[in-house]
Protein backbone atom coordinates (compact mmCIF):
# COMPACT_ATOMS: atom_id res chain seq x y z
CA UNK A 1 0.00 0.00 0.00
CA UNK A 2 1.53 3.85 -0.75
CA UNK A 3 2.26 5.96 1.82
CA UNK A 4 -0.61 8.45 2.08
CA UNK A 5 -0.04 12.06 1.80
CA UNK A 6 -1.05 12.14 5.43
CA UNK A 7 1.63 9.37 6.48
CA UNK A 8 4.64 11.29 4.72
CA UNK A 9 3.36 14.60 6.61
CA UNK A 10 3.65 12.67 9.81
CA UNK A 11 6.95 10.68 8.75
CA UNK A 12 9.11 13.86 8.06
CA UNK A 13 7.76 15.75 11.06
CA UNK A 14 8.25 12.54 13.78
CA UNK A 15 11.95 13.06 11.51
CA UNK A 16 12.59 16.41 12.68
CA UNK A 17 11.51 16.78 15.77
CA UNK A 18 8.02 18.41 15.36
CA UNK A 19 5.89 16.91 17.82
CA UNK A 20 2.98 19.52 17.32
CA UNK A 21 2.18 18.79 13.87
CA UNK A 22 -0.20 16.19 14.24
CA UNK A 23 -2.51 18.31 16.23
CA UNK A 24 -3.01 21.11 13.23
CA UNK A 25 -5.46 21.16 10.85
CA UNK A 26 -5.50 19.39 7.56
CA UNK A 27 -6.54 21.32 4.49
CA UNK A 28 -5.92 21.23 1.16
CA UNK A 29 -3.98 24.20 -0.79
CA UNK A 30 -1.83 26.25 -2.94
CA UNK A 31 1.45 28.66 -2.51
CA UNK A 32 1.96 30.77 -6.24
CA UNK A 33 4.37 33.41 -6.96
CA UNK A 34 6.43 35.15 -10.19
CA UNK A 35 9.55 36.19 -10.89
CA UNK A 36 9.08 39.71 -12.21
CA UNK A 37 12.68 40.28 -11.45
CA UNK A 38 13.87 37.49 -14.33
CA UNK A 39 16.12 36.92 -11.34
CA UNK A 40 15.62 33.03 -12.25
CA UNK A 41 14.28 32.30 -9.15
CA UNK A 42 10.19 32.01 -7.64
CA UNK A 43 9.53 32.51 -4.51
CA UNK A 44 12.61 33.97 -3.20
CA UNK A 45 11.34 37.54 -3.50
CA UNK A 46 8.05 36.90 -2.37
CA UNK A 47 7.88 39.24 0.12
CA UNK A 48 8.13 42.05 -1.99
CA UNK A 49 5.04 41.26 -4.38
CA UNK A 50 1.39 42.42 -4.50
CA UNK A 51 -0.85 39.79 -2.79
CA UNK A 52 -2.65 38.30 -4.53
CA UNK A 53 -2.28 39.93 -8.90
CA UNK A 54 1.15 38.26 -8.37
CA UNK A 55 1.84 35.96 -4.96
CA UNK A 56 -0.98 34.39 -1.86
CA UNK A 57 2.65 34.42 0.38
CA UNK A 58 3.96 37.38 2.52
CA UNK A 59 7.68 35.50 2.77
CA UNK A 60 8.62 32.27 1.20
CA UNK A 61 8.39 30.11 4.85
CA UNK A 62 5.32 28.36 6.52
CA UNK A 63 5.15 30.29 10.08
CA UNK A 64 5.05 27.39 12.97
CA UNK A 65 3.04 24.37 12.70
CA UNK A 66 2.15 25.05 8.99
CA UNK A 67 3.41 23.25 6.36
CA UNK A 68 2.91 21.90 2.50
CA UNK A 69 3.29 18.70 0.91
CA UNK A 70 3.79 19.32 -2.88
CA UNK A 71 2.02 16.81 -4.90
CA UNK A 72 1.93 18.95 -8.09
CA UNK A 73 4.35 21.59 -9.03
CA UNK A 74 2.50 23.85 -12.21
CA UNK A 75 3.89 26.37 -14.29
CA UNK A 76 2.31 29.93 -15.71
CA UNK A 77 2.72 33.17 -17.40
CA UNK A 78 1.54 36.19 -15.34
CA UNK A 79 0.97 39.53 -17.25
CA UNK A 80 3.20 42.09 -14.61
CA UNK A 81 1.76 44.83 -16.68
CA UNK A 82 -1.92 43.77 -15.37
CA UNK A 83 -2.44 44.93 -11.81
CA UNK A 84 -4.76 42.13 -11.20
CA UNK A 85 -2.20 39.45 -12.28
CA UNK A 86 -3.30 38.11 -15.53
CA UNK A 87 -2.38 34.13 -16.12
CA UNK A 88 -1.35 32.83 -19.48
CA UNK A 89 -0.63 29.68 -20.58
CA UNK A 90 3.38 29.11 -21.10
CA UNK A 91 3.22 27.30 -24.21
CA UNK A 92 1.49 30.57 -26.02
CA UNK A 93 4.05 32.93 -24.74
CA UNK A 94 6.70 30.97 -24.97
CA UNK A 95 6.18 28.99 -27.82
CA UNK A 96 6.10 25.24 -28.15
CA UNK A 97 9.89 24.63 -28.11
CA UNK A 98 10.50 25.73 -24.72
CA UNK A 99 11.21 24.08 -22.13
CA UNK A 100 11.59 25.34 -17.86
CA UNK A 101 14.49 23.14 -16.59
CA UNK A 102 13.76 23.57 -12.58
CA UNK A 103 15.28 23.19 -8.97
CA UNK A 104 13.13 22.64 -5.90
CA UNK A 105 15.18 24.06 -2.92
CA UNK A 106 14.14 23.31 0.58
CA UNK A 107 16.22 25.08 2.80
CA UNK A 108 19.66 24.01 2.30
CA UNK A 109 18.60 21.03 -0.01
CA UNK A 110 17.80 20.79 -3.65
CA UNK A 111 14.74 18.08 -3.68
CA UNK A 112 14.28 18.20 -7.01
CA UNK A 113 17.09 18.48 -9.50
CA UNK A 114 17.64 19.97 -13.64
CA UNK A 115 13.40 18.57 -13.78
CA UNK A 116 12.38 19.61 -17.05
CA UNK A 117 8.69 20.73 -17.91
CA UNK A 118 7.46 21.31 -21.58
CA UNK A 119 5.72 24.33 -23.06
CA UNK A 120 4.45 20.94 -25.12
CA UNK A 121 2.96 19.70 -22.50
CA UNK A 122 3.90 16.78 -20.11
CA UNK A 123 5.53 14.62 -19.47
CA UNK A 124 1.69 13.61 -17.00
CA UNK A 125 0.10 16.26 -18.47
CA UNK A 126 -1.43 16.37 -21.39
CA UNK A 127 -4.78 14.65 -20.82
CA UNK A 128 -8.16 17.08 -20.90
CA UNK A 129 -6.13 19.57 -22.24
CA UNK A 130 -8.14 23.05 -23.31
CA UNK A 131 -8.94 23.17 -26.96
CA UNK A 132 -8.91 26.63 -28.52
CA UNK A 133 -12.51 25.95 -30.23
CA UNK A 134 -12.62 28.07 -33.13
CA UNK A 135 -8.79 27.59 -34.00
CA UNK A 136 -8.71 24.01 -32.78
CA UNK A 137 -5.11 24.52 -30.79
CA UNK A 138 -4.12 22.55 -28.02
CA UNK A 139 -3.29 24.40 -24.78
CA UNK A 140 -1.19 22.27 -22.72
CA UNK A 141 -0.73 22.07 -19.47
CA UNK A 142 2.67 22.64 -18.18
CA UNK A 143 2.90 20.58 -14.63
CA UNK A 144 4.56 17.67 -13.05
CA UNK A 145 2.67 15.75 -10.54
CA UNK A 146 5.22 14.47 -7.94
CA UNK A 147 5.41 10.51 -7.87
CA UNK A 148 5.07 8.80 -4.67
CA UNK A 149 3.84 10.96 -1.63
CA UNK A 150 5.25 13.90 -2.36
CA UNK A 151 8.00 16.43 -0.81
CA UNK A 152 7.32 18.47 2.49
CA UNK A 153 7.94 21.85 2.99
CA UNK A 154 8.18 22.10 6.72
CA UNK A 155 7.48 25.04 9.14
CA UNK A 156 9.66 27.94 9.44
CA UNK A 157 11.87 26.79 6.39
CA UNK A 158 12.95 28.76 3.32
CA UNK A 159 11.83 27.10 0.25
CA UNK A 160 12.17 28.66 -3.74
CA UNK A 161 12.20 27.12 -7.10
CA UNK A 162 15.13 27.71 -9.41
CA UNK A 163 15.04 27.75 -13.48
CA UNK A 164 16.08 28.47 -16.65
CA UNK A 165 13.82 28.41 -19.46
CA UNK A 166 15.53 26.82 -22.87
CA UNK A 167 14.78 26.29 -26.57
CA UNK A 168 14.23 22.52 -26.62
CA UNK A 169 15.30 22.54 -30.71
CA UNK A 170 18.70 24.26 -30.50
CA UNK A 171 19.51 24.20 -26.91
CA UNK A 172 20.07 28.21 -26.21
CA UNK A 173 18.71 30.18 -23.28
CA UNK A 174 15.19 31.99 -24.14
CA UNK A 175 15.38 35.51 -23.07
CA UNK A 176 12.58 36.54 -21.11
CA UNK A 177 9.70 38.16 -22.19
CA UNK A 178 9.00 42.07 -21.38
CA UNK A 179 6.25 42.60 -18.65
CA UNK A 180 5.21 38.20 -18.81
CA UNK A 181 6.70 36.67 -15.71
CA UNK A 182 7.03 32.91 -15.10
CA UNK A 183 4.89 32.61 -12.21
CA UNK A 184 4.91 28.78 -10.80
CA UNK A 185 2.57 27.15 -7.98
CA UNK A 186 2.79 24.59 -5.77
CA UNK A 187 -0.21 22.62 -4.93
CA UNK A 188 -0.36 19.97 -2.17
CA UNK A 189 -1.86 18.64 1.23
CA UNK A 190 -1.64 21.45 3.51
CA UNK A 191 -1.15 21.38 7.53
CA UNK A 192 -2.65 24.82 9.30
CA UNK A 193 -2.32 26.35 12.40
CA UNK A 194 -5.09 24.86 15.00
CA UNK A 195 -4.37 26.43 17.97
CA UNK A 196 -7.58 24.44 19.25
CA UNK A 197 -8.36 25.70 23.06
CA UNK A 198 -5.37 27.38 23.40
CA UNK A 199 -6.74 30.48 23.02
CA UNK B 1 3.94 -2.76 -5.23
CA UNK B 2 3.98 0.85 -4.84
CA UNK B 3 6.82 2.72 -6.49
CA UNK B 4 9.02 3.42 -3.41
CA UNK B 5 8.75 -0.44 -2.24
CA UNK B 6 9.55 -1.95 -5.59
CA UNK B 7 12.77 0.55 -6.59
CA UNK B 8 13.50 -0.15 -2.56
CA UNK B 9 13.18 -4.06 -3.41
CA UNK B 10 15.30 -3.82 -6.12
CA UNK B 11 18.15 -1.85 -4.81
CA UNK B 12 18.19 -4.07 -1.45
CA UNK B 13 18.39 -6.91 -4.69
CA UNK B 14 21.84 -5.02 -6.05
CA UNK B 15 23.23 -4.34 -2.73
CA UNK B 16 23.03 -0.48 -3.97
CA UNK B 17 22.38 2.38 -1.67
CA UNK B 18 18.94 3.02 -0.41
CA UNK B 19 20.00 6.57 1.13
CA UNK B 20 19.54 9.65 -0.59
CA UNK B 21 16.96 12.08 -1.32
CA UNK B 22 13.62 10.74 -2.90
CA UNK B 23 11.58 12.23 -5.20
CA UNK B 24 10.43 12.42 -8.89
CA UNK B 25 13.04 12.62 -11.45
CA UNK B 26 12.47 13.28 -15.45
CA UNK B 27 15.42 12.05 -17.69
CA UNK B 28 15.62 13.58 -20.89
CA UNK B 29 17.40 13.40 -24.00
CA UNK B 30 17.38 15.13 -27.48
CA UNK B 31 18.42 14.22 -31.11
CA UNK B 32 18.82 17.02 -33.39
CA UNK B 33 18.36 17.06 -36.83
CA UNK B 34 17.22 13.23 -36.91
CA UNK B 35 15.85 13.16 -40.54
CA UNK B 36 14.39 10.48 -42.17
CA UNK B 37 15.00 6.84 -40.37
CA UNK B 38 14.11 3.76 -39.28
CA UNK B 39 16.06 3.91 -35.90
CA UNK B 40 16.37 6.51 -33.06
CA UNK B 41 18.29 5.93 -29.93
CA UNK B 42 17.73 8.41 -26.67
CA UNK B 43 20.49 8.64 -24.28
CA UNK B 44 23.12 7.19 -25.98
CA UNK B 45 24.58 10.45 -27.64
CA UNK B 46 25.53 13.69 -24.97
CA UNK B 47 27.60 15.47 -27.27
CA UNK B 48 26.97 19.16 -27.62
CA UNK B 49 24.33 19.30 -25.85
CA UNK B 50 23.20 21.77 -23.66
CA UNK B 51 21.28 21.62 -20.13
CA UNK B 52 18.08 22.53 -22.67
CA UNK B 53 18.98 19.10 -24.72
CA UNK B 54 19.53 16.93 -21.52
CA UNK B 55 19.97 16.61 -18.00
CA UNK B 56 22.75 13.67 -17.82
CA UNK B 57 26.31 13.43 -18.70
CA UNK B 58 26.32 10.17 -19.75
CA UNK B 59 23.87 7.35 -19.79
CA UNK B 60 23.74 5.73 -16.70
CA UNK B 61 22.51 7.04 -13.34
CA UNK B 62 25.48 8.56 -10.64
CA UNK B 63 27.11 5.52 -8.14
CA UNK B 64 24.06 6.82 -5.35
CA UNK B 65 21.04 7.48 -7.74
CA UNK B 66 18.54 5.05 -8.97
CA UNK B 67 15.03 5.81 -10.73
CA UNK B 68 11.68 3.90 -11.38
CA UNK B 69 10.59 5.04 -14.64
CA UNK B 70 6.53 5.25 -14.74
CA UNK B 71 5.88 7.48 -18.25
CA UNK B 72 7.61 7.35 -21.22
CA UNK B 73 7.55 11.18 -23.27
CA UNK B 74 8.42 11.38 -26.66
CA UNK B 75 8.08 14.86 -28.77
CA UNK B 76 9.54 16.14 -32.06
CA UNK B 77 9.56 19.69 -33.23
CA UNK B 78 10.41 21.23 -36.59
CA UNK B 79 13.25 23.73 -36.99
CA UNK B 80 10.74 26.52 -36.24
CA UNK B 81 9.74 24.88 -32.89
CA UNK B 82 6.74 24.01 -34.06
CA UNK B 83 5.28 20.30 -32.11
CA UNK B 84 4.66 18.38 -34.60
CA UNK B 85 3.20 14.60 -34.39
CA UNK B 86 6.03 12.20 -33.24
CA UNK B 87 7.00 10.44 -36.52
CA UNK B 88 4.28 11.52 -38.98
CA UNK B 89 4.68 12.95 -42.15
CA UNK B 90 2.06 14.72 -44.67
CA UNK B 91 -0.48 13.56 -42.01
CA UNK B 92 0.47 9.79 -42.19
CA UNK B 93 0.39 8.20 -38.75
CA UNK B 94 3.76 5.97 -38.65
CA UNK B 95 3.51 2.98 -36.86
CA UNK B 96 6.69 2.64 -34.38
CA UNK B 97 7.71 0.87 -31.96
CA UNK B 98 9.65 1.35 -28.49
CA UNK B 99 11.80 -0.29 -26.30
CA UNK B 100 13.74 0.32 -23.12
CA UNK B 101 16.85 -1.32 -22.53
CA UNK B 102 18.72 -1.55 -18.96
CA UNK B 103 22.01 -2.87 -18.96
CA UNK B 104 22.25 -6.21 -21.27
CA UNK B 105 18.33 -6.23 -20.53
CA UNK B 106 15.16 -5.36 -22.63
CA UNK B 107 13.17 -4.52 -20.57
CA UNK B 108 10.28 -2.63 -22.75
CA UNK B 109 10.04 -4.60 -26.00
CA UNK B 110 8.86 -3.28 -29.07
CA UNK B 111 5.70 -1.46 -27.77
CA UNK B 112 3.68 0.54 -30.25
CA UNK B 113 3.41 4.23 -29.68
CA UNK B 114 1.12 5.56 -32.39
CA UNK B 115 -1.83 4.27 -30.13
CA UNK B 116 -0.77 7.08 -27.98
CA UNK B 117 0.08 10.05 -30.02
CA UNK B 118 -3.39 11.97 -29.33
CA UNK B 119 -4.38 12.38 -32.87
CA UNK B 120 -6.05 9.36 -33.82
CA UNK B 121 -8.14 8.63 -31.02
CA UNK B 122 -6.81 5.68 -29.22
CA UNK B 123 -4.64 5.83 -25.88
CA UNK B 124 -4.02 2.88 -23.63
CA UNK B 125 -5.18 4.40 -20.51
CA UNK B 126 -7.50 6.22 -19.18
CA UNK B 127 -5.26 9.38 -18.25
CA UNK B 128 -5.27 10.42 -21.66
CA UNK B 129 -8.64 10.32 -22.64
CA UNK B 130 -9.36 13.67 -24.13
CA UNK B 131 -6.09 13.73 -26.60
CA UNK B 132 -7.80 12.98 -29.21
CA UNK B 133 -6.97 16.46 -31.40
CA UNK B 134 -6.97 15.89 -34.93
CA UNK B 135 -3.56 17.17 -36.86
CA UNK B 136 -3.91 19.69 -40.23
CA UNK B 137 -0.48 20.48 -40.10
CA UNK B 138 -0.85 24.39 -40.17
CA UNK B 139 0.83 24.29 -36.36
CA UNK B 140 3.26 26.95 -35.13
CA UNK B 141 5.34 27.34 -32.53
CA UNK B 142 2.36 29.21 -30.68
CA UNK B 143 -0.41 28.20 -31.76
CA UNK B 144 0.08 24.34 -30.88
CA UNK B 145 -2.21 21.83 -32.79
CA UNK B 146 -0.24 18.58 -31.91
CA UNK B 147 0.56 16.55 -28.82
CA UNK B 148 3.32 14.80 -27.57
CA UNK B 149 3.59 11.21 -27.61
CA UNK B 150 3.30 10.02 -23.75
CA UNK B 151 2.71 6.29 -22.57
CA UNK B 152 1.78 6.02 -19.09
CA UNK B 153 3.43 2.13 -17.80
CA UNK B 154 2.03 -0.83 -16.01
CA UNK B 155 5.46 -1.86 -14.53
CA UNK B 156 7.63 -0.24 -12.81
CA UNK B 157 10.59 -0.75 -14.57
CA UNK B 158 14.09 0.48 -12.29
CA UNK B 159 16.89 1.80 -13.78
CA UNK B 160 19.80 0.76 -11.06
CA UNK B 161 22.70 2.75 -10.14
CA UNK B 162 25.69 3.04 -12.95
CA UNK B 163 23.83 0.46 -15.27
CA UNK B 164 23.67 1.65 -18.63
CA UNK B 165 19.89 2.39 -20.53
CA UNK B 166 18.36 3.46 -23.75
CA UNK B 167 15.41 4.04 -25.29
CA UNK B 168 14.82 2.45 -29.15
CA UNK B 169 12.30 3.54 -31.43
CA UNK B 170 12.13 1.11 -34.73
CA UNK B 171 9.94 2.28 -37.47
CA UNK B 172 10.05 1.87 -41.70
CA UNK B 173 11.86 4.99 -42.27
CA UNK B 174 9.61 7.42 -40.36
CA UNK B 175 10.08 11.32 -41.09
CA UNK B 176 11.52 13.44 -37.83
CA UNK B 177 12.87 16.32 -39.92
CA UNK B 178 15.58 18.62 -39.72
CA UNK B 179 14.16 19.73 -36.32
CA UNK B 180 14.82 17.49 -33.04
CA UNK B 181 13.43 14.60 -31.43
CA UNK B 182 13.18 14.71 -27.62
CA UNK B 183 12.67 11.58 -25.01
CA UNK B 184 12.13 12.01 -21.35
CA UNK B 185 11.58 9.31 -18.76
CA UNK B 186 10.03 10.34 -15.61
CA UNK B 187 9.41 8.30 -12.65
CA UNK B 188 10.25 7.91 -8.47
CA UNK B 189 14.08 8.04 -7.71
CA UNK B 190 16.45 8.45 -5.68
CA UNK B 191 19.34 11.49 -6.01
CA UNK B 192 22.56 11.90 -4.20
CA UNK B 193 22.45 13.54 -0.94
CA UNK B 194 25.29 14.02 1.36
CA UNK B 195 23.25 14.32 4.57
CA UNK B 196 25.13 15.55 7.34
CA UNK B 197 28.06 13.60 5.81
CA UNK B 198 29.90 16.86 4.74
Amino acid sequence: MALSAQDKILYVANKLGLTSLKDMQASTGAVYDCDPEESGQIFTSAARHVNPAVTNLNTNQFEVNEALLVETIGFYINDIEESVGNVRNFQQVYGSNAVIVFDLIIGNKRTMVQTPVFAAGGPYTFANNAVDGPNGLVIPRNQVYLEGAGILIPPQIQWSVEYRIFNVVTGAVIPFEASLSLGCYLFGTRVLLNFNTSI
Amino acid sequence: MSQINKLAYVDSKLGAPSEGQQTTRILFNTIEAPGTTSGLIFFKTFQGLTNGQTNLTQNKLDSMESMVIKTIWLAQYNTAGALVTFGANAGLQFQQTLSVLVGNQQVVKNLPIQFNQGVNGQAYDRLHTNAGAQFYGNTSRLEQQAQPCEIRLLTDIVIPPQVSFEVRIDSTNATYGTGAVVCALSGYGKIFSAGNTF
